[in-house]
């Protein structure tokens, strides 16, 4: 006898996520994703001048808005085959790195931590025990007695006055948690403190990037950041070293706190470093360009079959033909008009709604497959991709990630624990940190090549008559995103985005081969059908972003969401 | 005292995009003084914590769900927006306005005072101009941001000189390329 589950939480963003299971004997058996919500907005840019593209792309999503300004400005510049200045190449990587860090400091804390730490639990906790726990793992300075005990007593102060709906998704009390009081008034205190450093690494997205979010400072091109070390109004010495200082004090929370958490919660509920790999090919693509032309990466790309780390096939360029050729789409299950698989440069999107129909089509989301394989990608493939090809510090963070987490849990952990739930949140944080040493790298490089004289930020593009085509790729905090552009005279004729939560949340294809979050599902345990806790926990561990297109606040507190247990 | 003025909502979504249009619409129309800053945030979700540690106070101009024509317009307060808590969820990115006041309430900052000028909006799908009820509040909405902000204590002036350009997402928009220029 099995149970169906279907998690709809149609909240406030109208049309989102829904995920399905059949749980038989306490484990999932089956896993369906369905985007519930018709996501064609490439359509908008059709017709329009390709150098604005991308301030149309960065409004695709609230949250994800620098990664697609970044990529829509790089698949243009593919088109005409335009080099940049070297300073706009690492202002950009400044960006690209602040965000991503602001982007996974977010994530673990503010969105994912309370699946694992349970917030009530928190006011059993006692205090000089939590300082002393807190002291044998880090020398973080805000581990302090003082600091434990002053957010005891707000968080006292907030359960009295029945405020703990911002933890909703928290499901506190559940048979699932198993955090000690004291390991869950430590993290509740750094959740707080994390607000602090995100915003402080914000910042810098707002420094380099004039605003955020949707940043103001890019061209196709170049960037549009004068620099002029005797201006108070332009990119001078003074603003460097604020982004320095800010840059400075977030890679210290990473270290002494993000990464020792992620090592901490992972020792202690070991048992999700079983559960939830899924899909086994994985696939990056090599980011933060080291010279104009863009022939050298400071972080690696490539694809892995079947977890072969030992054949990693690398991806070196922005011209790279693995990557050109072997992306495309399939609408087999899929809302959309037709049964094809397509190349993104050939691609229509044409939507044909029937009904929700797990054995038929049953989402808004395409099925992007590479070479006609489902591809995991996000930090895990980053992560894996870098250990498999050798790359010194992603090998470091993650050798040191398993040693002290082995310690704490008092047992060796080899990195295919890595390929799992909680091994996702590990890979996440092992990400930042790499992120964190290379931002330095990137502001030293900017430095230099302003104090060598060196203040050129733009080439003008040139658009030919007739078509070219382009495709431009980032790897985003979320995984491998590419933007594919066809241009005639001067005009978008075609665009396609295919985003890292396509790739993860898209559903089965022809083959009837399962996307990233339908395999990984299959085999978790789920101790109570009513509160799926466990669900979350393995979808939250892809920081999934569907559709955050669109919202409409909803003051007047409708219920609109629903976790249905058949 | 500092106040934000922050237009949400998504520019190519039809009426989504009231948040930004109205901000823009007031910004081009009005000078606040230095201690109000405008804000067009898009829909950042809980991205929207940067802007709201430090603020004191923050007016938002956002479309809302609520009984009513299209076009409508209702002002809401920190209470009002706090009154209902939020639902379970799964994408992370779902959390906005409500769950941004009260995870920061719960760090001990964030603003003391909030208004919501909302729009009950007609048509919310790609498009990248508002519905003519909708459209036809712009200047409502522009009216009651000044109402608030003078409330608040802020001298607001028209300004001598009314330069409206059309928006960059506007379909009507000048020769392409000029707006990645400012």
């Amino acid at each position: 006898m099995s149970t169906h589950i279907t998690v709809d939480p149609v909240t406030r963003i109208e049309g989102h996520l829904r995920i399905d299971v059949e749980v038989e004997g306490g484990v999932v058996k089956k896993a369906w994703s369905s985007g519930q919500m018709f996501r064609g907005i490439e359509r908008i840019l059709i017709g329009r001048d390709p150098r604005d593209a991308w301030l149309f792309t960065q409004r695709f999503c609230g949250v994800c808005t620098t990664v697609h300004a970044i990529t829509s400005v790089r698949a243009v510049e593919n088109a005409l085959k335009l080099e940049i200045p070297p300073n706009a190449q690492y202002i950009r990587n400044l960006i690209v790195a602040a965000h991503a860090m602001h982007d996974h400091i977010v994530h673990f804390y503010q969105l994912s931590a309370l699946d694992w730490v349970d917030v009530v639990s928190a006011l059993k906790a006692d205090v000089p025990k939590t300082a002393a726990l807190a002291a044998s793992l880090s020398d973080w300075p805000g581990n302090s007695q003082k600091e434990f005990q002053a957010v005891k007593d707000r968080l006292a102060g907030f359960v009295s006055k029945g405020q703990l709906g911002i933890f909703t998704n928290g499901y506190w009390g559940h048979p699932a948690m198993k955090l000690s009081p004291e390991v869950n008034l430590l993290a509740v205190t750094h959740y707080l403190q994390a607000l602090d450093y995100q915003r402080r690494v914000n910042k810098v997205v707002a420094i380099l990037g004039s605003k955020t979010p949707n940043i103001q400072n890019l061209a196709v091109g170049g960037v549009a950041n004068a620099i002029n070390l005797d201006n108070d109004a332009t990119l001078n010495m003074a603003r460097l070293y604020e982004v320095k200082d800010l840059l400075d004090s977030v890679k210290q929370f990473i270290e002494q706190v993000y990464f020792v958490d992620v090592c901490a919660i992972g020792a202690m509920y070991a048992e999700w470093l079983k559960y939830g790999g899924g899909v086994n090919n994985f696939l990056a693509v090599p980011d933060l360009p080291l010279d104009a032309k863009a022939t050298a990466f400071d972080l690696p790309g490539g694809t892995i079959f079947n977890l072969d780390l030992k054949n990693v096939k690398s991806i070196t360029s922005f011209e790279d033909p693995y990557f050109q050729k072997n992306v495309s789409e399939s609408i087999a299950h899929s809302w959309y008009d037709g049964d094809w698989q397509k190349h993104p440069y050939e691609e229509e999107t044409v939507p044909k709604y029937t009904s929700y129909d797990p054995n038929k089509d049953y989402s808004w989301i395409k099925a992007p497959r590479f070479d006609g394989h489902p591809m995991q990608v996000g930090p895990l493939a980053q992560v894996l991709v870098g250990f498999a090809t050798g790359h010194e510090p992603t090998v470091r963070w993650a050798k040191k990630t398993l040693d002290t987490a082995g310690k704490i849990a008092g047992t060796t952990l080899p990195p295919t624990v890595l390929y799992s739930t909680l091994g996702r949140h590990a890979a996440r944080m092992i990400r930042t940190c790499v992120i964190s040493e290379l931002a330095d790298k990137h502001w030293n490089l900017l430095a230099e090549n302003i104090g060598k004289g060196d203040t050129r930020i733009f080439n003008e593009p040139v658009f030919p008559k007739g078509e070219q085509q382009g495709f431009g790729f980032h790897e985003a905090p979320r995984g491998t995103l590419s933007h594919w552009v066809v241009i005639e005279d001067g005009k978008i004729k075609n665009y396609q985005a295919v985003v890292p939560s396509t790739w993860n949340a898209g559903p089965r294809d022809a083959k009837d081969q399962a996307g990233p979050y339908e395999a990984s599902l299959v085999g978790n345990p789920i101790a109570d059908t009513e509160k799926p806790l466990e669900v979350l926990r393995t979808v939250h561990s892809f920081d999934p972003c569907i559709a955050c297109a669109i919202h409409t606040l909803d003051v007047e507190g409708r219920e609109l969401s629903r976790v249905l247990a058949l | 005292m500092r106040t934000y003025v922050l237009g949400l909502g998504n520019v190519l979504m039809g009426d989504d995009g009231f948040g930004p249009t109205v901000v823009r619409a007031f910004d081009d129309a009005f000078d606040a003084g230095a201690d109000v800053e405008v804000v067009d945030v898009g829909t950042p979700g809980l991205d929207l914590m940067p802007w709201l540690f430090d603020a004191d106070r923050v007016v938002i101009v956002d479309t809302v769900k609520s009984d009513g024509a299209p076009g409508t317009i209702k002002l809401y307060d920190k209470a009002d927006i706090l009154r209902h808590l939020p639902t379970a969820r799964i994408g992370p990115h779902d959390p906005g306005v409500k769950e941004a006041l009260l995870t920061l309430e719960f760090a001990g900052r964030g603003p003391r005072e909030v208004v919501l000028v909302g729009v009950i909006p007609k048509t919310v799908g790609m498009a990248t101009e508002l519905s003519a009820p909708v459209a036809g509040a712009v200047p409502d909405a522009v009216t009651a941001l000044v109402d608030v902000l003078t409330g608040l204590g802020h001298m607001v002036r028209r300004r001598a000189v009314c330069e409206v350009a059309p928006p960059w997402w506007s379909e009507t928009v000048s020769p392409a390329g000029t707006s990645t220029a400012s």
